[in-house]
């Protein structure tokens, strides 16, 4: 089985250690990839067909095929943001194709609020040989980001 | 059948760090375990999946299960992860 996760967001791929945050980028959440998200308003879109099991304003989780679930967590440390800057565009338990919006957000404002707004996407209970980089540098929302075998 | 019941107390919850110590703690165990919160349905604490999608804030009280060889000692690391605060 294998599921192709999508870029939620445009910006630049890149590898989990270049997220500055250890937890993500020593990989302890799960293998994946992350995104540093162009500057400006915009629309975090699901990364795979499937059902948001959890949707917080600054994170989400879709699972789809296989149960298997992709996080995306919007900015780092944003929990502490308690929602400010972010507008959910669905509901929990809404099932959704890969691309639809999710969450409206403007990653400059984070970056304001002296937060980084690197997006990392983590294939959740995956082991990391699994997880394989379709882009890296530049990306639409919506382009293939990283393969799950 | 060992069991704890805590209350978690990392002011993010049961998410991000905690989570995934939690997760990787219990990954490591041979034995099954699970993670539930008082009265709910119990998940498998060996899925961050799971354990991120029980969504546990901070001060719900959690109960962790096990059962076979090691099973005391497994609950009593992981109650102890998840109420660090």
């Amino acid at each position: 089985m294998s599921t192709t996760v999508l870029a939620p967001v445009a910006g630049r791929a890149l590898v989990l250690a270049q997220v500055p945050d250890p937890v993500f980028s020593a990989g302890m959440v799960g293998p994946g990839l992350a995104v540093d998200p162009e500057r400006g308003a915009a629309e975090a879109v699901a990364p795979i067909d499937g059902q948001i099991v959890k949707l917080h304003a600054h994170a989400f989780i879709v699972a789809g095929a296989g149960g298997r679930g992709v996080l995306v967590h919007l900015g780092i440390d944003t929990v502490q943001l308690k929602g400010t800057g972010f507008r959910l565009l669905a509901r929990e338990g809404d099932l959704v194709s890969a691309g639809r919006p999710i969450v409206a957000w403007n990653p400059a404002d984070i970056e304001a609020a002296g937060r980084s707004p690197v997006c990392p996407v983590i294939a959740l209970d995956a082991a990391a040989e699994a997880v394989a980089a379709l882009a890296l540098g530049p990306v639409r929302a919506g382009d293939e980001l990283f393969r799950w075998e | 059948m060992a069991e704890r019941r805590v209350t978690v107390q990392a002011e993010v919850g049961l998410h991000a760090r905690p989570a995934a110590t939690f997760v990787q703690t219990a990954a490591k165990a041979g034995i099954d375990v699970t993670l539930a919160k008082v009265g709910g349905q119990p998940v498998n604490a060996k899925s961050i999946l799971s354990v991120l999608a029980l969504d546990v804030r901070q001060g719900e009280n959690v109960v962790i299960s096990a059962e076979g060889d090691g099973a005391e000692e497994l609950v009593e690391t992981l109650a102890a992860i998840a109420s660090a605060p």
